[in-house]
């Protein structure tokens, strides 16, 4: 394939663009006025910009409870997330016991399953344990991630075996090998799971949107798409340069914290996905 | 003699320590991982199985029917055209991903700010689906649409992106495509980063062009990258749910109401049992398709 520098550049360049320009054209639009949107959607005069949408949105929902929420989730779940992985990872990679294989097996198999699937006996579930818009209802069905204990298996594969028989001759137990041994040298691949982990429950849509049916427990994401249906349906008026202000406001404010996340910790994303295809 | 009996002590201790402990060990490392399995995947998933059974509406006892749900199911004309919709999402999405992915991957692999360039590439498969859905839904608006805004500000046609049949499913598409490209140029490089370079230089020095190297180097040595992406692509799109859920509402007319969208019209019809047999169906259908993806592409790699 000859593409020549001048050819490779241009592609990336254009590709990088598309990419970025629908973010971009959120977030400055969310400062135009509701109007300006409309009648010239790809002007840019920075005299004119506002903060109008983002104090109508504040009125139209209770933005400050969605994102106490969706910190909660994200807290607990990515923490359960970032300690069972590599606790199950470490099983799987270093030690030979009965049943392993089926056990592994079953891993593999969750990797495949579809999340639709389980959406109607999940919610069942809940509503018998009398979980239904509940926190638990949001933290503990997806508290493990089978992507993520295949990968931690094989980051901890490569550890020497010698480094962790040295620390057991020398006296330590096995709980205390994982946590003084293997979690330290693994912090980089734990890093790059934290950051996957962070942007998969932030963004999570589908179990929430199911799962939850009152506004104290929804999360930011459910918020937004409540918003917009609402917006559709009529129920806010159907003044479109007032309502789409309000909504690019209300997703900048949703996109912001997890844009923040990835510009600052890109590296270790990129290099979790590709974990993911590396060594399979 | 001494030292030998305190070898053979401490040897006897040691193994008298750490058996017992690492027999336990590995089934307490895992045990976190299994229970929540249980409970909230296996458990549902037989739950599931049993309710497929039944025609249940959420209330009141199991009345076991028998096949009525599948049979119901497979000679449905809804079914079918969820299934045929998620089938030409698929075509809209897998073909063009891998394509462009592919391209986007080998011009990146000598570039100079790869580092840039895969932040800028993989920022929308990080950006909250739903916010994109409302940026989408504006976008392509048939009548204030920047979309269609920019299309007659050059003179073309506009088109109803959101009101026709096909427009929809290509709007959907587009955002289906925009967000998870990245993520398949990223999986490529690191298929692409195995191969060694003096298997170009070889082939350089046997005469073979740029295309030539492609497809007989690049393509081949890629494949088990290139069937991950596929799987992935595939698995993606059976399951889209939360892009047309935000952006048509599976709309207009049904047209963008995929597989996982039909599957939700039962939970909100309260049609448990049959949503049950639907979600099983959705099971073989998404395993089946993976497999059958991994096997072709496998056998090419074979030949």
């Amino acid at each position: 394939m000859k593409l020549g520098a001048a050819g490779r550049y241009g592609l990336l360049t254009l590709a990088g663009v598309v990419s970025l320009a629908p973010l971009l054209w959120m977030m400055i639009s969310s400062f135009k006025p509701g109007g300006a949107i409309i009648s010239s959607p790809f002007s840019f005069d920075p005299g004119q910009l506002t903060l109008t949408n983002f104090r109508s949105m504040l009125d139209t929902i209770p933005i400050g409870t969605g994102f106490r929420n969706t910190a909660i989730v994200v807290v607990i779940k990515g923490a359960l997330t970032m300690i069972f992985c590599p606790m199950a990872g470490f099983a799987f990679a270093k030690y030979a016991f009965p049943g392993k294989r089926l056990l592994f097996a079953t891993v593999l198999t969750t990797l495949m399953l579809p999340t639709l699937v389980l959406l109607i006996p999940l919610l069942l579930e809940m509503s018998q344990l009398g979980w239904v818009s509940t926190f638990q209802a949001l933290i503990l069905p997806g508290a493990i991630d089978a992507f993520g204990v295949f990968w931690m298996r094989q980051v901890i594969m490569a550890i020497p075996d010698e480094l962790l028989d040295a620390a057991r001759v020398d006296g330590a137990g096995e709980l205390r090998i994982f946590a003084s041994i293997v979690v330290p040298v693994i912090r980089p691949g734990l890093a790059a799971l934290g950051v996957l982990t962070f942007i998969n429950i932030y963004n999570d849509f589908v179990w929430p949107v199911v799962a939850v049916n009152d506004e104290q427990h929804q999360t930011l994401q459910v918020m937004l798409s409540a918003l917009a249906q609402n917006i559709r349906s009529g129920q806010l008026g159907a003044d479109w340069t007032s309502v789409w202000g309000q909504l690019l406001a209300a997703s900048t404010v949703a996109a912001i914290p997890v844009l923040i996340v990835f510009v600052v910790l890109q590296r270790h994303l990129i290099k979790g996905v590709m974990a993911g295809s590396l060594k399979g | 003699m001494a030292t030998l009996t305190e070898a053979a002590t401490t040897r006897r201790s040691a193994r008298r320590v750490r058996r017992p402990r690492v027999r336990a060990a590995p089934y307490l490392f895992v045990a976190p991982f299994i229970l929540v399995f249980a409970a909230f995947s296996a458990y549902p998933i037989f739950f599931a199985l049993q309710l497929s059974f039944t025609n249940w509406h959420g209330a009141g006892a199991l009345e076991i029917i028998g096949f009525a749900n599948y049979r119901y199911l497979l000679t449905s004309p809804d079914f079918w055209q969820s299934m045929a919709t998620s089938g030409v999402l698929w075509l809209l999405v897998v073909p063009a991903q891998v394509l462009l992915a592919l391209t986007i991957a080998v011009a990146l692999r000598k570039a100079r700010f790869r580092g840039l360039f895969s932040a800028a590439l993989i920022a929308p498969f990080v950006t909250p689906l739903v916010a994109m859905a409302q940026v989408w839904i504006i976008l392509f608006d048939q009548d204030f649409g920047a979309v269609n805004h920019g299309l007659s500000s050059i003179g073309l046609p506009t088109i109803g992106w959101l009101t026709t049949s096909a427009g929809a499913k290509v709007t959907v598409a587009l955002l289906v495509l925009w967000r998870t490209t990245g993520y398949a140029v990223i999986l490529l490089m690191a298929g692409l980063s195995t191969i060694p370079a003096d298997v170009y230089e070889a082939a350089r020095i046997d005469g073979a062009g740029a295309w030539q190297q492609f497809w007989s180097i690049t393509v081949p040595l890629v494949t088990r990258t290139l069937s991950f992406v596929v799987v992935i692509g595939t698995l993606t799109v059976f399951q889209l749910f939360a892009e047309p859920y935000v952006v048509t509402g599976g709309g207009p007319f049904n047209a963008t109401r995929t597989a996982g969208l039909y599957l939700y019209k039962h939970i909100t019809n309260s049609d448990l049992g049959l949503g049950a047999a639907n979600s099983m169906l959705l099971v073989v259908m998404v395993l089946a398709l993976s497999l059958a993806s991994i096997r072709l592409l496998r056998s090419r790699e074979d030949s």
